[in-house]
């Protein structure tokens, strides 16, 4: 799409519009990640810099989580750190919204409590004071406010809403016996220990253990998986799907089923506190942990700031590239070191030196529309509700960890696009109108609410053409667990696709990982590890 | 008998005829579909079922038009007289069955028929008593003129006088008393045999006895029908984002339900607020100067709180505005509570009592928490330790609190559950119960620090109390083998194992 038709398009959802003649409008507008200015790196369409160079320490090219996490490790060294970021909000996929009834996530919107073992994420959130202390066995205490209250889950399920994600008292004996048997051998997974003495699956992944048998896994698709393992129940085989897309963005068929078991199998930390949930929410979703990791880390972000290319200068500084989106100055930064927290294929080119080492990653597009509603307060409405058999995933309520009862809140629907081609899928989405994307959210949530047009004042869409990695078969690579840092002396990446996992300890994991491999490019100490 | 012809000079009494039917006929329609989205909710699937229900039902009533053939005007007459009765009677009895039995939609769809069809009749019937008077064309602009001008005025006042004015049970009567009146009129303007004129005046005055004699009765009428339920007459009701308050009285007791639950009787309330609040004054190991009141928006446990002249300050936290509103004007809740939210030490906050501990930097000698029982999620929050966290960071040193909790009797897991949670948050606990005769036997948890002890004896003379005395501590800290302490898992945010259990537990003993 070229930049006119993309400005049109966001001209276009700025309009505000009715769905259907007769019906009370509802306003809404497309918000969302630029692909029309980033392709501009993609056309090489940037104009060359001039003008003298601004002076850093260090650059990192990326606000997400991994970027944020970067600047966040290199905040006891004081240094004069730059972040860079192309899109007007900072936080990547973890993006948030303040507007409305409440704060309201615009991505990724909760954090299962991490294992002992992602020290970097236990450390940020005892910062944070979500962490209030450790027991006896070394295993964090979270603050109970945190930990989504309950009722945590409800699905809609043959014309009906019923507590939790599985409705027990509905399935019939063949999905009942087939859930049974999943959910054992998951709690035998998550105690599995392979040869070499460490859990088959861990977080951060790194630490999951190298058996051959176990990342024989990574071979097959999750599909083939349940197929081999002769899971037929229709229930299951949703339920196995609907982890896959909420994890994923994929469907079974496209994730490797090393991928899928992690997922069923990473989380360790068992402690009658996380019995009820372990899941740490907020209203705004990870959008808390890019406010803490950006109050922390004291550096200086630029919003709206297109990273064109990277290049070693004489003094052994590196120059960053860069175009203001505002006013389309070219512009350039002189830093000692450089990370680059951005996905692998817009760092193979940034960096084309480094291309062939990178991994190649599939990415899913996404759809995340935030419904601001009024309605009559129901006391006993829990946090995420799920659509069997919808084309999304249902949506979560904003304000569930707000103790106030209110009837005007907001509401974060789902829906990832997990099929293989997602080359097409990303192409249709990011030309759809605003009125297409908003009808497909309300007739995907119709059969549950059939009322809910008559209860939104306004809907709000973001399109997200690369949301996350996809762990497709074989995501693991020829050497599992080793992952690339430095691309250079003073050039170092971080980003979810460097494990191809979307995890929140993995981005942060990764961005801690290159400042502290920056260390003697920068002649700093900083430490013992945080990893 | 052949068809009789009207007079020339009747015809704008005859014309003013067709406006009241036209009028009552959309007015009843407006009244049954109030009544269906007021029980039913859903309000645009109600009207519309019912609009469309009703003319279909007029189409029936104007093809049957076709069969009445002889003895048209008595026929009218007697239309008139069944419509009066079904259409005027149509709410009340709604009301009723709805407060009964089960079959509400049936009744409801099978009143709108029986009307719309009565409706349907009249129109086709007026023209052909009126067809030989004067000109087919011109008769039928007028009729229809006048029939489509009425429903402009019913649509008018039924929203903006009738139903705020009369409500839909007087409304419905009246117009029943316009149909019978209407009769009455038509035996006047047409000429009849004199046996059936009189015949007919005396069935149009009996029905109009009927339908007066409701109309008269009607607020008791309607009254006895929710009584079923509450038990005692309705003096008050407001309905606020939270829930439904209900106000009753009987010439001995007043009582008050939210979402039609008991939460106090005046015969036994000073039972359960002596020992809500005077055990923990005396618990307290000084003077009370400030006190946290949480929920009790009903100011009864502020008034037991009065009687000391040591507190200087009551803050009270109730969510819901409807219920202190009300405590603070109703003369019968002025009577109750002696007017304690209006005095002057004490401040009525309306806000979510979670909230306000997350808020407040204020430090209180001693809390009453006094919440609904934890029937659902949101209120089953005000019952976490991660809510008694916070309750102990708002009490001053060595503060004490005091905890509604339930039936030890009907909900004994539950009881110790709250007991468990208390202590799971760092508190030292002394269970207490009482028997309430409204509600049964009840219980209690005082809260506070490692020194909290079972108090010996009050703080205030018993004379100032009118049920609770010193030597009667021991028996409320006394808990008997059949509701002794059983284990319970403490109720956390994440899991509110304690909604579950409540639900369990009083499950049995309600519908």
């Amino acid at each position: 799409m070229d930049r006119r038709a993309f400005l049109r398009t966001l001209a276009a959802g700025w309009v505000v519009d009715t769905i259907l003649p007769g019906k009370a409008p509802i306003a809404g507008r497309i918000i969302g990640a630029s692909h029309g200015v980033g392709h501009l790196v993609r056309d090489g369409g940037a104009p060359a810099p001039n003008g003298p160079p601004d002076l850093a320490d260090v650059v990192v090219v990326g606000a997400g989580i991994a970027g944020l996490s970067a600047a966040w490790r290199l905040a006891p060294a004081g240094l004069d750190v730059h972040v860079l970021e192309l899109e007007p909000f900072p936080g990547g996929t973890s993006t948030w919204s303040e507007e409305g009834a409440a704060p309201h996530p615009w991505g990724a919107h909760y954090l299962a409590a991490p294992n002992p073992e992602a020290r970097a994420a236990l450390r940020l959130l005892e910062e944070m004071g979500v962490v209030k202390g450790w027991d006896a066995a070394g295993r964090p205490r979270f603050d109970p406010r945190v930990l989504c209250h309950a009722p945590q889950e409800r699905i809609f399920y043959r014309d009906a809403w019923h507590p939790g994600l599985v409705p027990q008292d509905e399935l019939d004996a063949h999905d009942r016996a087939e859930m049974e048997r999943f959910s054992r051998f998951e709690d035998e997974l998550t105690e599995r220990v392979g040869a070499d003495g460490k859990p088959v699956f861990q977080i951060p992944l790194a630490l999951s253990s190298r058996d051959p048998d176990t990342l024989a896994l990574d071979r097959i698709s999750m599909r083939a998986w349940l197929d081999r393992e002769g899971y037929t129940s229709p229930f299951l085989r949703w339920y196995v799907r609907y982890a896959c897309l909420d994890d994923f963005g994929a469907e079974p068929e496209e994730v490797s089923a090393w991928a899928a078991l992690h997922y069923f199998a990473g989380r360790k930390l068992k402690t009658p506190e996380l019995d009820g949930s372990h899941f740490l929410v907020w209203p705004e979703g990870n959008g808390r942990l890019v406010k803490a990791l950006s109050e922390r880390s004291r550096a200086t972000v630029t919003l709206g700031a297109l990273v064109t290319g990277l290049g070693t200068i004489e003094g052994g500084r590196v120059e960053v590239r860069w175009l203001d989106v505002r006013d389309r100055a070219p512009r350039r930064t002189h830093a000692k070191a450089v990370v680059v927290a951005a996905p692998a294929f817009i760092t193979a080119r940034l960096f084309p030196a480094a291309a062939a080492r990178l991994p190649v990653r599939t990415s899913s597009p996404w759809v995340v529309a935030n419904m601001h509603v009024e309605r009559p307060i129901d006391p006993d409405m829990a946090w995420d509700s799920v659509l069997y058999d919808a084309a999304g995933l249902g949506y979560v309520d904003a304000r569930h960890q707000l103790t106030e009862l209110s009837s005007r809140t907001v509401l974060t629907y789902y829906r990832a696009y997990g099929g293989p081609d997602v080359v097409d899928a990303r192409k249709s989405l990011v030309v759809a109108p605003w009125e297409r994307i908003a009808n497909d959210v309300l007739r995907d949530l119709a059969p549950a609410h059939p009322e809910l047009r008559e209860q939104i004042s306004r809907m709000d869409v973001c399109v997200w053409g690369h949301a996350m990695p996809r762990p497709r078969p074989g995501f693991l690579g020829e050497r599992p667990f080793e992952p690339l840092v430095l691309l250079d002396e003073r050039v170092a990446w971080a980003h979810a696709d460097q494990p191809g996992m979307a995890l929140f300890e993995e981005s942060q994991a990764s961005g801690v990982r290159a400042a502290e491999a920056l260390a003697p490019a920068l002649g700093i100490e900083l430490g013992s590890t945080w990893l | 008998m052949t068809q009789q012809q009207p007079r020339r000079w009747v015809h704008p009494a005859l014309l003013a005829m067709v406006a009241v039917i036209a009028t009552s006929g959309l007015v009843y329609e407006l009244v049954t579909g109030t009544l269906a989205s007021y029980v039913l909710g859903d309000s645009v699937t109600q009207f519309s079922l019912v609009i469309g229900l009703y003319l279909f039902a007029m189409g029936i009533g104007s093809y049957l038009s076709k069969f009445l053939e002889d003895r048209l005007l008595q026929r009218f007459v007697e239309i008139e007289l069944c419509l009066a009765l079904a259409g005027g009677l149509s709410a009340p009895l709604l009301f009723k069955v709805y407060t009964a039995a089960a079959a509400f939609r049936f009744a409801l769809y099978g009143v709108v028929v029986l009307v719309g069809t009565l409706v349907g009749l009249e129109i086709p019937l007026l023209i052909r008593l009126l067809q030989f008077s004067v000109d087919l064309k011109e008769l039928v602009a007028r009729v229809l003129t006048l029939d489509y001008v009425g429903a402009l005025i019913a649509s008018l006042l039924f929203p903006s006088l009738l139903l705020p004015k009369l409500g839909v049970h007087q409304t419905s009567l009246f117009f029943g008393l316009l149909n019978a009146a209407v009769a009455m009129l038509a035996t006047f303007l047409f000429p009849l045999d004199r046996g059936v004129t009189l015949r007919l005046r005396a069935q149009c005055l009996l029905v109009f006895g009927v339908l007066a004699a409701a109309f008269g009765f009607v607020s008791r009428f309607v009254d006895r029908a929710e009584t079923v339920y509450f038990g005692a007459p309705i003096i008050y009701t407001a309905q606020s984002p939270y829930q439904r308050v209900v106000i009753t009285r009987s010439p001995r007791t007043t009582r008050l339900f939210l979402n039609g639950n008991l939460q106090f009787s005046s015969d036994d309330e000073q039972r359960y607020h002596e020992v809500l609040v005077h055990p923990a004054v005396a618990a307290l190991g000084r003077e009370p100067r400030s006190v946290l009141v949480l929920g009790g928006g009903d100011g009864l446990a502020a008034r037991e709180l009065l009687r000391y002249p040591s507190i200087e300050r009551i803050v009270l936290v109730d969510l819901d505005a409807a219920v202190t509103d009300a405590f603070r004007k109703l003369p019968v809740a002025l009577e109750l509570n002696g007017g304690a939210l209006n005095d002057p030490r004490v401040t009525v906050r309306n806000e979510d009592a979670y909230k306000f501990l997350e808020d407040s930097h204020d430090s209180f000698d001693l809390a009453i928490v006094d919440f609904p029982d934890p029937s659902n999620y949101a209120v089953g929050k005000l019952y976490t330790d991660a809510f008694y966290h916070l309750l102990r960071e708002r009490l001053s040193f060595r503060g004490v609190a005091v905890v509604q909790a339930t039936s030890p009797q009907y909900a004994r897991e539950s009881f110790w559950t709250i007991v468990q949670t208390l202590e799971g948050a760092g508190w030292k606990t002394a269970p207490l119960h009482v028997y309430v005769p409204s509600f049964g036997d009840w219980g209690f948890v005082l809260a506070g620090g490692e020194e909290l002890t079972a108090p010996g004896a009050l703080r205030i003379e018993p004379t100032k109390l009118r049920w609770l005395e010193s030597s009667g501590l021991p028996e409320l800290f006394r808990f008997p083998r059949d509701i002794g302490r059983v284990e319970a898992p403490v109720n956390r945010l994440n899991d509110q194992k304690l909604v579950a259990i409540y639900a369990r537990e009083w499950g049995v003993f309600t519908r």
